[in-house]
């Protein structure tokens, strides 16, 4: 098998094609789409899903999985606005990320002592502490919408990286708040493949047994998995809050699902060992496509939700049935021989 | 331990009944008491249905008073409402979080001679009246006639609802497509019914996906509070403020920022006080023993010729708030 061929093998590959295969679809029936202002508003779009993405990746690449990540999100973001509506002074808008990935890491720590340290399975400790923190977060923080957010926010906001007409001469754009997605996917990527830390996820994700007799501390590394997971959900919230320039407690919470998706079309398995920062971003891109697109490809209302529950399902399970092809491939020919 | 607390519960809820029992023979004759209960206390909505509960009280001199638990809970609604009877209330008013759940214990009420008025709740059927604020087809025409003058009566046009499944939304909207059919032929639905999920970046994301497909778009409609807000945002990111209209259900502590700028060209909603008002004038005229039909006057804005359909009242009591008088408004 050539570079090429096994690039295309690659769960990354499967994915970019896919992705490549439907806007060529789309843009078929509206050729307007395609053109590189809708690059841009897919990117805006995606930010969100794709920053819980790269977390949710870390996790499942563990052999875990965590549907409470919205719900820190959401808390973190609120909790954030609220606390600075309390003072006098302008907080920074960095303060604002610094504030709410704290608050997001130390949800995220609840969710690492339960899982990591007691041991507890994950979704049924994520399950508990999504609806137990979103339930907090209603009680005790807030209901209300804050709309009235700090003037520096607004101006964030408005704050374009790059700025273009699409083919039918409204403005696209690309918002500051993209920059908290690089760094966010540099900072996992750097865990991911160049330490320690992020072998030995890869390493529990494949066999938990095997990493733990090969001496890696497995409850310590699946804690500090759901601490920066907390603290990425707490950059998605807040990432959110720019975007949408009002803090609404009722947000985030329901994405988990498409997120989840995200993460699995590019390429991690539920069941743990696999996950790359390219798919995922791939991944988070096509969902985002899939879900934003369909209206200019003509598919009416009702449709869209069939589609997109057809496409995750062909999504997500080719790149299984080529793998397991590949492999049968491969038997054969170590028969053969 | 449980079955202590619950005694001790129920002995302080008795103690409460006496107390309140004698005050209430004390000055029943020439007042009335009238107790309205809420979804749950302490939110912007219901703060301002409790003004107009005590604007009544203050007008006519009825002992009119507003109840709610601190959450949003059916059976919590149900006990507050058990106390009631219990105290005997003259009329209860209420607001449900959940009609079925409510039946039973209104249909005591009943029983026990207490008037009862819903609110926000048309199914039920354990009541006096039930006060609608309007019919929801006569609101989606009036939404519909809104836009249409923003539009100039003609081009295209977009409708968003929370879910299409949520009933009322969907009525809404299906009478202003018909409203619009019938009334305004230049006018063009595109894109079918929007989804939003009831979350504002939805609606953005839904909105940009529209103004992409069809450029010439000159309206949108939105359902949810959240939907004439991200329309509005991604209208104005795509730099279309002058093309676009956009009206829709909102409240201000929701749209306000939209509505200043005129991004937002009206938003709809009904007055909680005025609401609140004309049930406590409904729950008195029952227990003077009137009876309401269509064309009937309660003597507040928006509930001066109402129309009466079984059990149900509607008014047309939908409040319009455009720039101009945005600073009116704080919930």
């Amino acid at each position: 098998m050539n570079a090429a061929t096994r690039m295309f093998m690659s769960p990354q590959g499967v994915v970019l094609i896919a992705a490549l295969l439907f806007a060529l679809v789309v843009g078929f029936i509206n050729p307007n789409f395609l053109s590189l202002a809708t690059v841009i508003d897919l990117l805006r779009n995606s930010l969100v899903t794709a920053i819980f993405a790269l977390g949710v990746m870390m996790v499942l690449a563990s052999g875990g999985i965590d549907v409470s990540f919205p719900a820190i999100g959401a808390f973190a973001m609120y909790t954030t606005m609220s606390l600075v509506l309390g003072v006098d002074f302008d907080v920074p808008i960095i303060a604002l990320f610094v504030i709410s990935a704290a608050i997001g890491a130390s949800l995220g720590l609840v969710n690492g002592i339960l899982i990591g340290g007691l041991g507890l399975p994950t979704l049924i400790v994520t399950l508990g502490t999504l609806s137990l923190f979103r339930g907090a977060l209603l009680t005790f923080v807030g209901t209300t919408y804050i709309t009235n957010v700090p003037r520096n926010v607004i101006s964030f906001a408005r704050t374009m990286i790059v700025r273009m007409e699409n083919a039918v001469g409204q403005l696209a754009s690309l918002p500051l708040s993209f920059v908290v997605l690089v760094g966010v996917t540099a900072f996992v990527a750097i865990i991911m493949n160049l330490t320690k830390f992020g072998r030995a996820i890869y390493a529990i994700g494949g066999s938990e047994e095997g990493a733990r007799r090969i001496g890696i501390k497995v409850g310590r590394t699946k804690v500090l998995i759901y601490v920066i997971v907390g603290a990425i959900a707490g950059l998605a919230g807040m990432t959110h809050m720019t975007l949408s320039r009002m803090a609404n407690p009722f947000d985030l919470v329901g994405m988990e699902l498409n997120v989840i998706a995200a993460v699995v079309l590019g390429g991690a398995r539920i069941t743990g060992g696999h996950g790359t920062v390219t798919g995922t971003l791939l991944g988070a891109l096509l969902i985002t496509m899939i879900n934003t697109s369909l209206l200019s490809a003509g598919v009416p209302s009702y449709w869209q939700r069939v589609v997109v529950g057809a496409l995750i399902i062909i999504g997500t399970g080719l790149p299984i049935v080529i793998d397991r092809l590949a492999k049968r491939r491969e038997r054969l020919a170590q028969a053969a021989v | 331990m449980a079955f202590g607390l619950k005694k001790l519960l129920m002995g302080a809820a008795a103690v409460s009944v006496l107390a309140g029992g004698v005050a209430i023979t004390a000055n029943a004759q020439d007042t009335r008491e009238i107790v309205t209960v809420v979804k749950l206390s302490g939110i912007a909505w219901f703060n301002r249905m409790e003004e107009g509960v005590q604007q009544y009280a203050e007008a006519t001199g009825n002992n009119a008073t507003q109840v709610g638990a601190a959450t949003a809970d059916a059976a919590l609604q149900v006990q507050l409402i058990e106390d009631l009877i219990a105290r005997g209330v003259d009329a209860i008013t209420v607001v449900p979080n959940s009609p079925q759940a409510l039946e039973p214990v209104l249909a005591r009420a009943l029983e026990n001679d207490i008037v009862v008025i819903g609110h926000e709740g048309a199914t039920l059927q354990n009541v006096t009246y039930d006060l609608e604020a309007f019919d929801n087809a006569a609101y989606g025409e009036h939404l519909m006639e809104a836009l249409a003058q923003k539009m100039g009566g003609e081009g295209e046009y977009a409708v968003f609802v929370g879910y299409l499944t949520s009933v009322t939304h969907n009525e809404w909207v299906d009478a202003a497509i018909a409203y619009q059919e019938a009334n305004y032929p230049n006018m063009t639905l595109v894109g079918g019914k929007q989804e939003s999920a009831e979350q504002q970046q939805t609606a953005y994301q839904k909105m940009r996906e529209l103004l992409r497909t069809y450029p010439n778009l000159k309206g949108m409609q939105g359902s949810a509070g959240e939907d004439v807000v991200g329309a509005a945002l991604a209208v104005e990111e795509a730099g279309l403020s002058d093309q676009v209209s956009i009206v829709g259900t909102s409240l201000p502590s929701v749209a306000g920022p939209y509505v200043e700028t005129g991004e937002i060209d009206l938003i709809s909603f009904w007055d909680p006080a005025l609401a609140g008002y004309a049930m406590n004038v409904l729950a008195e005229k029952a227990l003077n023993g009137e009876t309401i039909e269509t064309g009937a006057d309660l003597g507040v804005e928006g509930y001066n010729e109402v129309r009466v359909d079984g059990k149900v009242i509607y008014g047309q009591a939908w409040v319009d708030v455009s720039a101009d008088n945005l600073d009116e408004y704080d919930f």
